[in-house]
């Protein structure tokens, strides 16, 4: 990794903050690294406890054997605590050159460019930040990183914090619990609704997308709020492992939607564990778009805790070649009248893997609950493979649940079909891939689906990755 | 568009699956004139159709007797090109059966096939706007979106398809009927000099029948040569050809006016099958 001076890139924007000094731990985890890690944020002493057990938990848990091979991960090679601004490539020029290339062909602004590659820190996009801060301020909302919010909002973090994943859950929350760094914060008061999408690119610290984000977001009664993360543009990083926790409250009556769109470069482990506990009447949706990455393993879950909650997972997962994709939803119905509908769509190519894993429990006593399951897979060569792991537990005999699994490829008649209209056979097969996907990709926020369609048609072209 | 562009089939042999079809076809199509090729079932009509816009599952041989297997438009070899490139050259099909293609609505194809049209016939690029994003997204072929999207809702309105109609996906649970008319909608919006006619009378009621007739008469005001492939001649009622042709057996057998469909009416092809 190349350490350079902070301030030469970013000092170009006119955004330089001096507290943003280099901190590096060594490679390699042991409880030193997680007390350092706490003492540098000078965090309380219950949180330097919470890492020094789920530390304690890492070591003890076994690697998840049943999914993608994680065989390879080396967790003496990772660097588990390094300063953002470091993190990450510090100059442009020494970006992989296809990462400069997708930049060139999706048509981003070189300061855009520069922000997404970690290169630097985007002035406005701290203007923009700056000024949704002060509209949410009004209303009560909370929107910081995750660090801030313990620093300035101890208490409800300590009230809410691994309650939803505790760190036993497994390795991967585990070792997020004991390393975590980054990741936002939100909490939503009471009957408040938050009318813009609030966007981790807009809050200044997501620059420095770290490798063991912790995302908490609290939804109070009758609340509303839609959160977005990631980007559709490749984001590069030198770190191989992604390892993330995303708990969310949802409480009576509220509504909470969560987007991701994750592009992370092709050498990076995508391990992400995302769970929603949702109470009497209130909604949770998980929108998850998974492009990049070598090996993702993301399985969104619900758990319908109170009475008529819903809970409903949109998944789409493209792979290409050398990459596994291993994502799904799960649906815990734990109270009566209660609903979950998870719909995954994956596209394969080039030798690409995508695996639909899925789970609906339904507990003795949990009556008249409904959940549905529609998971279609689209491969576009021979060489490419799909595979759908669905799980039902019901126990319940009052239970509606519907099934339905689609595999499908591009017949020739149908690419026939589109060049006799004119278009090249390439531009056929993103119409259709594009096609496939847009039940999904039309819940995204505009600027996410238009960026989403042309992906999937550089991906077409096999000029990415 | 050229006034006298023409479309000339010469010695067009044609075989699927090592089996022959085609044994050496000749015609030739001006702009503004309508042909129709008439022949009974096996005869070899769809393949010319599949052949003229290059399905892969037909071999065309480069010479076939000694004389060179071509299809010129206007003195360009279609048969060497790819078959979106002989569609941008100006050669249109409307299929018998059109397949579904589910998830790509009609407005997207016709966007699409809009953009590489005037691509290629007007030899330039829609104008780029600095974010190719937002190029993509808000013009079409040279003009707004809002603009083209007005021509294909005239054009459809015509047809009488509805404008929730295209917004769905390609052929994907339409009726027959509906089918037809989204081929003839594609005839009427997308830039061609030839439209092929593949059976495009089966399956239509004498209302829909009438509706895709106005539709071959548009296109025939605008200059376009089209080329009817038909089993039986229906569709003649209501579209009166210039030249009429007669295919048995993968030839040409009989070429004439109008005069000779309503033979075919009549007497059927048992003349032609001795």
């Amino acid at each position: 990794m190349k350490t350079k001076s902070p301030i030469g890139d970013t000092y170009k924007y006119g955004f330089h903050k001096p507290e943003n000094y280099i901190f590096k731990s060594e490679k390699g985890l042991d409880e030193a690294v997680v007390k350092s890690i706490s003492a540098h944020k000078s965090e309380p002493d219950w949180m330097l406890q919470r890492r020094i057990m789920a530390y304690t938990i890492f070591g003890k848990k076994k690697m998840p054997m049943w999914g993608a091979d994680l065989s390879t991960i080396d967790f003496n090679d990772i660097y588990y605590y390094i300063k953002p601004t470091q993190s990450m490539s510090s100059r442009w020029e020494d970006l992989p050159s296809e990462i400069r290339d997708t930049y060139d062909k999706i048509g981003i602004p070189e300061a855009e460019k520069k922000f997404l590659s970690g290169v630097s820190a985007q002035y406005e996009s701290e203007v923009v930040y700056k000024s949704i801060q002060s509209t949410l301020s009004k209303k009560g909302v909370i929107f910081l990183d995750m660090d801030s919010a313990l620093r300035e909002y101890p208490e409800i973090v300590r009230q809410y914090f691994g309650t939803i994943i505790p760190s036993g859950d497994n390795k991967f929350s585990a070792l997020n619990t004991s390393v975590w760094s980054g990741g936002s914060f939100v909490y939503v008061p009471k009957g408040v609704h938050v009318d813009l999408p609030l966007q981790a690119y807009f809050r200044i610290n997501a620059a420095n997308m770290g490798q063991f984000e912790r995302t908490l977001i609290i939804a109070e009664e009758g609340s509303y709020v839609h959160y977005v993360e990631g980007c559709t543009a490749p984001i590069y990083t030198t770190d191989s492992l992604h390892s993330a926790v995303v708990e969310i409250i949802v409480k009576k009556g509220a509504r909470v939607r969560y987007t991701t769109i994750q592009n992370w470069s092709n050498n990076v482990y995508n391990l992400v564990t995302k769970r929603a506990r949702v109470e009497e009447e209130g909604t949770m949706e998980w929108v998850d778009g998974n492009l990049g990455s070598k090996i993702t393993m993301k399985y969104p879950s619900v758990y319908l805790m109170g009475r008529k909650a819903r809970g409903e997972v949109l998944s789409i997962a493209y792979a290409g070649a050398h990459q596994h994709q291993d994502a799904g939803g799960k649906a815990v119905h734990y109270a009566s009248e209660t609903s979950s509908q998870i719909i995954s769509k994956s596209v394969s190519k080039s030798g690409g893997r995508t695996s639909y894993r899925g789970l609906i429990e339904v507990f003795p006593g949990a009556k008249n609950c409904k959940s549905k399951v529609v998971c279609d897979a689209l491969i576009l060569d021979d060489r490419s493979r799909s595979d759908t792991y669905p799980t039902m537990k019901i126990n319940e005999s009052q239970t509606q649940i519907e099934h339905e699994a689609t595999v499908s490829k591009i017949g020739d008649e149908q690419l026939f079909y589109l060049q006799s209209r004119g278009v090249t056979k390439t531009q056929a097969e993103s119409m259709i891939v594009n096609g496939f996907i847009e039940p999904i990709v039309k819940e995204l926020p505009l600027e996410y689906a238009v960026e989403m369609n042309r992906l999937i048609q550089l991906q077409m072209e096999g000029s990415v990755g | 568009m050229k006034p006298y562009s023409t479309l000339s089939i010469q010695n067009l042999y044609a075989s699927v699956a090592g089996k022959e079809i085609l044994h050496g076809i000749d015609m030739s199509l001006r702009a503004g004139e309508v042909h129709a090729v008439m022949g009974p079932n096996g005869s070899g009509k769809s393949t010319l159709a599949s052949v003229l816009l290059g399905h892969p599952a037909y071999e065309v041989p480069k010479t076939k007797k000694g004389k060179k297997v071509v299809v010129l438009l206007d003195s360009k070899n279609m048969l060497s090109l790819p078959t979106e490139e002989r569609a941008n050259k100006g050669l249109f099909l409307a299929f018998q059966s059109p397949i579904a293609i589910p998830g790509v609505t009609i407005m997207n194809l016709l966007r699409a096939a809009y953009e590489a049209r005037y691509e290629t016939m007007e030899k330039k690029k829609t104008e780029s706007v600095q974010n190719p994003v937002l190029a993509r997204r808000f013009q079409v072929g040279g003009m707004p979106i809002g603009e083209f999207t007005d021509i294909v809702k005239s054009q459809a309105k015509i047809l009488r398809i509805s404008d929730d109609m295209l917004r769905r996906g390609i052929n994907d649970g339409f009726s027959g009927g509906e089918k037809k008319k989204i081929e003839m909608l594609q005839a009427l919006v997308l830039p061609h000099k030839f439209a092929i006619f593949d059976e495009i009378d089966t399956g239509l009621d004498v209302d829909a029948l009438k509706t895709v007739s106005r539709g071959i008469a548009l296109l025939q005001k605008k200059g376009i040569g089209v080329l009817i492939i038909t089993h039986y001649q229906r569709i003649l009622r209501y579209v009166k050809p210039d030249v009429v042709h007669i295919l048995v057996n993968g030839k040409i057998v009989d070429s004439g006016d109008a005069t000779l469909a309503r033979k075919i009416e009549s007497k059927g092809y048992d003349k032609y099958l001795v």
